[in-house]
């Protein structure tokens, strides 16, 4: 029997300008959202500011804080002050919202790109070597602790290790960053920070390593089964090339999609965390701006975070196909 | 000469130990200058410390102060001299007299003097700023360098308490040119005269850092950095040494003093109240109200919502503490059967339910419930629960909503609600708070009870405005908390009790600030505490 072998066409560049067609159309939408959604919160800035205040307003004195403090440019100019990258002043602080941006970016980066960088590196390492020691002891209980590590939530686990850790052993800080202001060296200030980072770090890696653990080794069982494993086997290779370079590689692609929705998610993400070691991030940025309704903040926050999960989905999108290349030939 | 040299070393060395026991006698009298002081609070962002820029709460004013000098201050027994060193009131001309300072700089170095009073109250009549209120103020005119007269347009009793002690002075030079304060972002928006200078605000932190003026008029403050830091856990940065003063709350007193700790406690100047839309039946009828409070139990509010930590309000507004406090303000004994006779005496009659109803309608309300308390601190509402059963014990059905807190200020701000809960401080402060609290001209508070109804009341109060006479003005306010008292435009319900913790081994010595700092501030952070 002759079979006839059609070579799968390759994906076109027409496909992929249509796929970041489609993005860009999205993030159109987006940058509306972001625009109309914040304005329909009840109460303005003059309300949230002053209302319970130490100082009481006449009707004039209400009429001209809500008259400076009432942005409304329509969204054609806000589109267009979007793309000049201007994204407009706090009302809070007076301040371009991008400066208030770029300060609490870098604290959330720190924090939530290390936790999901380790979290997904202990979390596939562990699941991958559960998977390969299957129904042994270890790879029970394993299962076992994290699907209880899974069930508890980051503000369980933030309170219980500052309890231990902060007031009962005192090991660690209780909030911040770094020690404020403290004249110390560079390496010191380091240091600092990173003692700082300890707990908060802590607690998101035992939130997000469990789910990244027990996905791993699910993924992991189903691919050990396959029979190009056996092959790897019977050719004589090393049990870890075996595990990393053809099993694991293979189980890798839901933990890429895990790992790309939590960073998107980065901003938001913490903000239990960041508020229970009252860490400077942009969850506690966003979660200020909108109790005061800094409208302009607001806006910048939801939409940057928007075109975040965008981009990391494009971005998503292209890693798949690196990872796994049957799919650029899916239809 | 081997001898004459020995004797000149002995000689030294006797006038060494001589200098070293003069300065070990006075030792304990002269304070020991420290290096930092770190203050906390969870919130941590007030905003940048000018009179244009902090938030218009007690703990943004408290960050100015450390850079803005006022004409005079308050301490910890009352008024005391701050730019202005004395002050006279001369009735015939309507004016205060200030004898300012001598030798006084801002931080940039330039000197001090009256024109700068003057440029400042001419600056904010032009520019209001909020917290002091111009309206009764002609003008000013500098009489030398260093005396300073204001004019009034008529007889105004709070002026040191909303002017003289709360106006911050702003230097000349700088501010001449600026046209709107607001975004004035320059560094030398924060050139004051103050005792410290400020260095730095980071938003996303939440911190403030200011160095000592060394040049103070007051002498050198006791600490060469002042810190604030944002941290939401009191009790672990105050009992592990991160911070040296911090509010606490009250159940934190009793770990911390034992850890050897300073536990301040405030007196009763911040209520927890119920604000109610006089504006519509069935709340527009005083009776209505009246059963209102009859059917509410403070003590068991405090007791089941905050632990028995807090005493019950007077219902005339002014604190019990206040030496305008009237004695004969009614009150209201907590007492279901009387509000249920009084409910039915204005036509509600007991439904199959057990809620009234009338005409058909069942007696229906909503309670808007809050999370603020003391401090500009913000707490889980419990208070609201507690009131809903106590009127439901009485036969009203209650709907409580927690809902974020702007959300719940706007709907107040807009009458668009039965019954709120809400807070505000300032009771032991001067009795103009009674015109900020009852006045219906006041739109943007929602503290404030919008009450136009009773002619008299609104009479009073213009009155204790403008009354100089200290004993006059007293029996006007007493009769304004009967009146109010009488009339329940809104509901004190209890005063939290409000704490503060320090470390004293830096030597520095915290308090509450008599009627509060400025307007009324219930916080123990006066800067006079790192100045004397």
């Amino acid at each position: 029997m002759q079979i006839n072998m059609v070579p799968h066409p390759k994906r076109s560049t027409p496909g992929r300008l249509g796929t970041i067609i489609t993005f860009s159309l999205a993030a159109l939408a987006m940058i509306y959202l972001s625009y109309s959604l914040p304005r329909l919160l009840p109460g303005d800035f003059v309300t949230a500011m002053y209302s319970s205040s130490h100082v009481t307003l006449t009707a004039e004195q209400e009429a001209e804080l809500r008259a400076y403090y009432t942005e409304e440019p329509g969204f054609g100019r806000y589109l267009f002050k979007l793309v000049r990258l201007d994204w407009g002043y706090s009302y809070a602080f007076l301040t371009p919202v991008s400066e208030l941006f770029f300060g609490a970016l870098p604290w959330t980066l720190l924090l939530l790109g290390t936790a999901n960088v380790l979290s997904m590196f202990i979390g596939f390492v562990t699941g991958v070597e559960a998977a390969w020691r299957r129904d042994s002891r270890l790879e029970k209980g394993m299962v076992g602790g994290m699907t209880v590590l899974e069930g508890i939530p980051e503000i369980s686990t933030g309170i219980i290790l500052l309890v231990v850790f902060a007031l009962k052993l005192q090991w660690f800080p209780a909030a911040g960053a770094e020690t404020a202001y403290a004249e110390v060296s560079l390496l010191a200030r380091l240091a600092t920070i990173s003692h700082h980072l300890a707990l908060p770090l802590t607690t998101l890696i035992l939130s997000y390593f469990p789910g990244n653990f027990l996905m791993t080794r699910n993924s992991m069982i189903m691919v050990i089964k396959a029979p190009f494993i056996t092959t790897a086997k019977a050719k004589g290779l090393p049990p870890g090339r075996i595990r990393y370079a053809h099993a694991a590689r293979n189980a890798l692609l839901p933990l890429v999609t895990r790992f790309g929705l939590r960073f998107a998610f980065m901003i938001t993400g913490a903000l239990v965390v960041e508020r229970i070691y009252s860490y400077p991030g942009l969850g506690t940025l966003l979660f200020n701006a909108i109790q005061a309704r800094d409208l302009p903040v607001v806006q910048a926050v939801v939409l940057i975070s928007s075109l975040i999960v965008l981009a990391i989905i494009l971005g998503l999108e292209f890693i798949y196909r690196m990872i796994d290349p049957r799919i650029e030939h899916a239809h | 000469m081997r001898k004459q040299m020995r004797g000149f070393v002995c000689k030294l060395f006797l006038l060494v130990v001589f200098v070293i026991g003069i300065f070990c006698s006075v030792g304990p009298t002269v304070l020991a200058q420290v290096k930092e002081i770190r203050i906390a609070d969870s919130k941590g962002d007030w905003g940048y410390p000018n009179p244009y820029r902090h938030y218009p709460r007690g703990p943004g004013y408290i960050r100015m102060s450390w850079v803005f000098d006022t004409l005079v201050w308050k301490d910890d027994k009352g008024y005391i001299p701050a730019l202005a060193r004395k002050w006279t009131y001369d009735p015939k001309s309507l004016s205060f007299t200030f004898e300012l300072q001598k030798g006084v700089k801002w931080h940039d170095g330039r000197p001090f003097s009256s024109a700068d009073v003057v440029f400042t109250i001419n600056y904010f009549k032009k520019h209001p700023y909020l917290w002091v209120p111009m309206d009764d103020v002609a003008g000013a005119e500098a009489m030398g360098k260093d005396k300073v007269v204001i004019k009034l347009t008529k007889p105004y009793a709070p002026f040191l308490a909303y002017i003289g002690g709360v106006m911050p002075i702003l230097p000349k030079h700088i501010w001449e040119n600026v046209t709107d304060p607001r975004k004035y972002n320059d560094p030398r928006a924060f050139i004051g005269c103050g005792p410290y200078k400020f260095i730095d605000f980071n938003k996303a932190k939440g911190t403030y850092l200011y160095e000592a003026f060394t040049d103070y008029y007051q002498g050198r403050p006791r600490a060469d950095r002042l810190i604030y830091i944002k941290a939401g856990k009191p009790l672990m940065i105050l009992s592990t040494g991160k911070v040296d003063l911090a509010n606490i709350k009250p159940d934190m007193a009793k770990p911390l003093k034992k850890k050897g700790l300073v536990i301040l406690v405030n007196a009763r100047g911040w209520n927890k109240k119920l604000m109610i839309n006089h504006k519509k039946p069935p709340f527009n009828d005083k009776r209505f109200r009246k059963a209102l409070a009859h059917a509410i139990n403070q003590q068991e509010i405090i007791d089941k919502a905050h632990r028995g930590f807090g005493s019950p309000a007077s219902f005339g507004l002014l604190s019990p503490d206040h030496e305008f406090y009237s004695t004969n303000t009614p009150t209201y004994v907590p007492d279901p059967a009387k509000a249920r006779r009084i409910l039915e005496s204005i036509g509600y009659a007991g439904g199959t339910d057990g809620f009234y109803t009338k005409d058909g309608q069942p007696l229906k309300i909503e309670i808007l419930a809050s999370n603020i308390t003391v401090a500009g601190e913000s707490v889980a509402d419990r208070d609201g629960e507690v009131i809903k059963r106590q009127l439901e014990a009485v036969g009203i059905h209650v709907d409580l909503v927690n809902m974020e807190q702007a959300t719940t200020d706007g709907r107040v701000i807009k009458w668009d609600f039965d019954l709120a809960i809400s807070g505000h401080g300032g009771l032991l402060g001067d009795a103009r708070i009674l015109n900020r609290m009852i006045m219906p001209k006041v739109t943007g508070s929602v503290n404030s009870a919008r009450f136009g109804a009773n002619k008299e009341l609104l009479k009073l109060l213009k009155a204790q405005i403008a009354e100089m006479d200290i004993t006059r003005r007293k029996n006007i306010v007493c009769k304004i908390q009967e009146i109010y008292a009488d009339e329940l435009p809104a509901i004190s319900l209890y005063y939290p009790a409000s704490m503060a913790a320090y470390n004293p081994k830096k030597g520095i010595k915290w308090y509450y600030t008599v009627g509060g700092i400025s307007l009324g501030i219930p916080i123990a952070q006066n800067k006079m505490s790192l100045v004397k």
